[in-house]
C-alpha cells in the first residue's frame, strides 16, 4: 500500500511526514513524498525573457526532498517526486490516483494562533474534493511511533454506516483498539433517549461488519458519546491518547467518491488535538 | 519490512524545460502575450509626451526608427537565450562573454531598468486610479488627490506592496484575463484615435494640425541630441515586443509561431502607435500651452489630460484600460528583477540570501521583497526631488534599457565570435544584427547621458546644477559600481571567475 505525502519544506510538510511515518508503521506501507512546484503560465510571460529559473527551482526542490526523505526512518520505505502543476491540491490528487494511493497525508498550516488546526488553502481544497482519504496532521505533530488507537466519529446521516465499516476494517487490519465517538448528541441536543439510540446503533453496526468477513476478531470497541454545549467543548471533554487518530466521514454535500468536509467535521477539526482522516463519501477499502 | 532505496524521482509530463505547458500557445495567444508585455496603453501615456517634447511633430518617424535597434538586439538576445538558457540572462551572458565585472554591471542595468519601470508603472496606475475615482463620482477634486505629495507616495507604496505580495504568492494572470486586457486596451486606444480625428474633422480640436509627410522623416529632427533622446525613449515603447521571439516549446508550432507572432505583434503595435501618435498630434498639436502635446504639464501622462477632451464621458474607459494594464504589468514585471537577483545570489555575485526560494509559494522570496523595497525607494526619492518625476524616470529608464541591452548585444557578438562566420544565418543573427544594435544603443546611451547633465534636460529638475535625469541614470549606474566593489570585498570568488 502507498501513501502520498504532500511535502513542503516547512513545518507543515514536516508534520505531514511525521504523521505518514506513524501511519505507515502500523501497516506495510511505503511513502511517496510529492513536492509540487508551480507551472508558469505562458500568459504571464516574464519580461525580459529568461529560461533558467526552473533549473534553479528544480535543484532547490531536489534538496528539499532530500531533507524530507531524511526525516523518514530507515524502516519505512519512501520515495520522492517532483510534480508540476497550477494547483497544488489537484496535482497531489493526480499523484495519489496515479500511484493508486490509499491515502493522502498533509499538514495543517501553522498560521492559526489559537486553534490547533487552521486549514490552509491546499488542505481545504483536498478536504473538499479528494477521491482518497485525506489524513491531516495538526500543527507541530512530532510523533513517529505507530498509532495506538483509532477513533471514529459517527452520526445517523447517510454514509455513516459505510464509514463505520471502513473504521472497523482498518482497526482490525492494524490490530488497533477501536473507539466509536457518537456525534448524535451534537446533532440534536443531549437527551437520554438519544444517548441510548447512539449506543444501540453503534453496537448494531459492529455486529454487522465484524460478523461478516472471516479472519481476525476485533477487540470489543469502546463506545463514547460526545457531549457538550458546543462541538468544540464536546471534543475537548473527550480524552485523547497521544497516538490516537480520528476517522471522520464526508458531508452529504460530497460528490460520489469524494471528500467534503462538512460543517460539523470542520468544527471538530478546529478543536481536535490529534490527527484526523477524512474519508470520501461511498468509499470502500480495496485492500485487506 | 522491506527497505526500498530512498530516491528523488522527477517526473514531468509534457512540459518544456522552462516549466511551461508545452504546445499550449497558438498564434493569437502569442500575439496577445507580446502585446500584453508591451502594454501599449501604459507605454503611450508615459512616453508620448516626453518624446514629443524632444522631437516635436517627428514623433511618428522616431517611433518607426526606434524599432530598428530593438529588432537588431532582440535577434541577438534570442540566440543567447537558445544557447545559454539561464535565469540571470544579461548578467550570465555578459559574465560569460566579458568576465565578472561587466557581467555584474549588465545584471545591475537589467535590475535597475526593471526597478525603475516598476516604480513608474505603480505611479501611472495611481494617477489613473484617482482620475477614475474622479470620473466615477463626477468630482474632479478626487483626481487632484494624486497631486498631493504624501498621499500620492502613500498610495503608490500601497500599489507596489500589493503587486509584490501577489507576485510573492506566485499568483499569475490567466489566459482569459490577458485576452480581455489586451483587447480592451486596443479597443480604447482605437476609440481615442477615432474620436480625436472626428474632433479634427468637426473643427472642435484643440489645435488642429494637418498631417504632413515630413512627420515621417527621421532626418528632419532638428538635432542629433533630440534624435538620440527620441530613440532611447522609443526603445522603451517597444520593450516587451521580443518576448514572443524567445517562445519555443510552449507554442503549438515552435518552428513558425514565434516568428509570425513577433511580426504580427509589431504590426499591431506600429499601427496602433502610428494611429494614436497622429491622432494626438492632429488634435492637440505640439504647442506648449493648454492641451498641447508639448506642454510640460502634460508630459507625465498624456492621456490623463487628453482623454477627457477627446473622448468626453467615455474617458473613463481610458482610465480603466491604463489602470488595468499597468496593474497587470506591475505584477508580472516583479518576476523579472526578482529572478535576476535570485540568479545573481545563486552564483554568489551578491548575498546568497537573494537566492532564497519560499518553500510555501516556490517563488524568490528575499529577492521579490528586495525588488519592492528598491522600487518604493526609487519612487520616493524621485518624487520628492522632482516636480515632474514620471517624465524624468521614463527618460532615465530609456537610458538604462540602452545600457543593459547594449551590453547584452555586444556580449552576443563576443560570445559567438568563433562561429560568427560559419554560415550566412550565423553571420547575420549572431554577429551583424547584435553588433549594429548594440553599438546604436550604447551610442544613444552615451549621448543621452551627456546631454542630460544640462539642468534644463527633461522636466528641468536638477540636483546641484546637474540635470535630474543624469543623476538618476548615471547615479544608479555609479551606485552599481559601488555595490560591485563592495561585493568584490565581501565575496571575491565570483569576481575571480570561480563561479560562472
Amino acid at each position: 500500500m502507498r501513501y502520498v505525502v504532500g511535502y513542503t519544506a516547512n513545518a507543515r510538510g514536516h508534520d505531514a511526514v511525521h504523521l505518514a511515518v506513524a501511519l505507515a508503521r502500523n501497516h506495510d506501507v511505503s511513502l511517496d513524498l510529492v513536492l509540487v512546484i508551480p507551472e508558469d503560465s505562458p500568459f504571464n510571460a516574464v519580461y525580459p525573457p529568461e529560461a533558467g529559473y526552473n533549473d534553479i527551482l528544480n535543484q532547490q526542490a531536489q534538496r528539499w526532498l532530500d531533507e524530507g526523505l531524511d526525516l523518514v526512518p530507515e524502516d519505512v520505505p519512501a520515495r520522492a517526486h517532483i510534480r508540476r502543476g497550477d494547483s497544488e491540491a489537484q496535482t497531489l490528487i493526480d499523484a495519489a490516483v496515479e500511484f493508486d494511493a490509499a491515502a493522502l497525508v498533509i499538514g495543517a498550516t501553522n498560521s492559526g494562533l489559537f486553534k490547533r488546526f487552521t486549514i490552509g488553502s491546499v488542505a481545504s481544497s483536498l478536504l473538499h474534493s479528494s477521491p482518497v482519504p485525506v489524513a491531516l496532521a495538526p500543527h507541530g505533530y512530532h510523533r513517529m511511533e505507530p498509532i495506538t488507537r483509532l477513533s471514529c466519529g459517527f452520526g445517523t446521516r447517510p454514509g455513516a454506516d459505510e464509514l463505520l465499516d471502513v473504521a472497523v476494517e482498518s482497526a482490525r487490519d492494524r490490530g488497533l483498539p477501536l473507539r466509536l465517538v457518537s456525534l448524535l448528541a451534537l446533532d440534536g441536543g443531549d437527551s437520554p433517549q438519544l444517548l441510548d439510540a447512539a449506543w444501540m446503533h453503534a453496537a448494531d453496526r459492529i455486529a454487522a461488519v465484524d460478523g461478516s468477513p472471516a479472519g481476525s476478531q476485533l477487540p470489543e470497541p469502546e463506545i463514547v458519546v460526545a457531549q457538550g454545549r458546543t462541538i468544540e467543548e464536546a471534543v475537548d471533554r473527550l480524552d485523547w491518547e497521544d497516538g490516537e487518530i480520528l476517522l471522520i466521514g464526508s458531508s452529504r454535500l460530497a460528490q460520489h467518491r469524494a471528500t467534503f468536509l462538512g460543517s460539523t467535521a470542520n468544527r471538530i477539526l478546529r478543536a481536535l488535538p490529534v490527527p484526523m482522516i477524512v474519508v470520501p463519501r461511498d468509499y470502500t477499502r480495496h485492500s485487506a | 519490512m522491506s527497505t526500498a532505496p530512498k530516491t528523488v524521482q522527477s517526473k514531468e509530463t509534457s512540459l518544456s524545460e522552462k516549466g511551461l505547458k508545452a504546445g499550449s500557445v497558438g498564434l493569437i495567444g502569442a500575439v496577445v502575450i507580446g502585446v500584453s508585455c508591451i502594454a501599449p496603453a501604459y507605454t503611450l501615456t508615459a512616453a508620448l509626451g516626453p518624446t514629443v517634447s524632444e522631437v516635436g511633430v517627428h514623433l511618428p518617424a522616431i517611433f518607426l526608427v526606434g524599432f530598428i535597434p530593438m529588432l537588431l538586439v532582440a535577434l541577438g538576445y534570442r540566440e543567447l537565450n537558445n544557447a545559454m538558457p539561464d535565469a540571470g540572462t544579461s548578467f550570465t551572458w555578459a559574465t560569460r562573454a566579458f568576465g565578472p565585472w561587466i557581467g555584474w554591471m549588465g545584471g545591475w542595468g537589467l535590475i535597475a531598468a526593471t526597478i525603475i519601470v516598476l516604480s513608474n508603472l505603480a505611479a501611472v496606475a495611481v494617477d489613473f486610479f484617482y482620475l477614475m475615482l474622479a470620473q466615477i463620482f463626477s468630482n474632479p477634486a478626487l483626481g487632484e488627490l494624486s497631486k498631493i505629495l504624501p498621499l500620492n507616495i502613500a498610495t503608490t507604496l500601497v500599489f507596489i506592496a500589493l503587486a509584490c505580495w501577489i507576485s510573492y504568492r506566485g499568483m499569475e494572470t490567466t489566459k482569459g484575463v490577458q485576452y480581455v486586457l489586451v483587447a480592451f486596451q486596443l479597443l480604447v486606444l482605437g476609440w481615442f484615435a477615432v474620436s480625436a480625428f472626428a474632433h479634427v474633422a468637426n473643427g472642435t480640436a484643440f489645435d488642429a494640425t494637418a498631417i504632413s509627410p515630413d512627420w515621417f522623416n527621421p532626418f528632419a529632427v532638428d538635432s542629433f541630441s533630440s534624435f538620440a533622446a527620441g530613440v532611447s525613449l522609443s526603445i522603451f515603447i517597444y520593450w516587451g515586443w521580443d518576448v514572443t521571439l524567445t517562445m519555443n516549446e510552449e507554442t503549438k508550432n515552435p518552428e513558425k509561431t514565434p516568428g509570425r507572432a513577433a511580426t504580427i505583434t509589431v504590426l499591431v503595435i506600429v499601427i496602433i502607435y502610428m494611429t494614436v501618435a497622429l491622432a494626438t498630434l492632429s488634435f492637440a498639436g505640439v504647442g506648449e500651452t493648454g492641451l498641447g502635446a508639448g506642454n510640460p504639464e502634460n508630459q507625465s501622462s498624456i492621456f490623463a489630460v487628453l482623454a477627457g477632451p477627446v473622448m468626453g464621458p467615455f474617458a473613463i474607459l481610458m482610465s480603466l484600460a491604463i489602470l488595468s494594464s499597468s496593474a497587470a504589468s506591475l505584477q508580472s514585471t516583479f518576476v523579472s528583477p526578482a529572478r535576476t537577483m535570485l540568479a545573481m545570489g545563486h552564483y554568489r555575485a551578491i548575498s546568497p540570501k537573494f537566492g532564497k526560494i519560499s518553500p510555501t509559494y516556490k517563488s524568490p522570496s528575499f529577492a521579490t521583497i528586495a525588488a519592492a523595497i528598491a522600487a518604493a525607494g526609487f519612487y520616493v526619492i524621485t518624487r520628492t526631488v522632482s516636480e515632474n518625476a514620471l517624465w524624468d524616470t521614463i527618460t532615465a529608464l530609456g537610458m538604462m534599457i540602452c545600457f543593459y541591452y547594449g551590453i547584452t548585444a555586444l556580449a552576443c557578438v563576443w560570445f559567438f565570435r568563433a562561429s560568427a562566420f560559419s554560415s550566412v544565418r550565423a553571420f547575420f543573427f549572431k554577429f551583424l544584427a547584435p553588433l549594429l544594435g548594440g553599438v546604436i544603443l550604447l551610442v544613444m546611451f552615451v549621448k543621452t547621458a551627456m546631454d542630460s547633465m544640462d539642468p534644463e534636460y527633461g522636466s528641468g529638475s536638477s540636483v546641484g546644477g546637474v540635470g535630474l535625469v543624469f543623476v538618476l541614470g548615471m547615479g544608479v549606474i555609479l551606485l552599481g559600481v559601488v555595490v560591485m566593489l563592495l561585493m568584490y570585498r565581501l565575496r571575491p570568488e565570483f569576481f575571480r571567475g570561480k563561479v560562472l
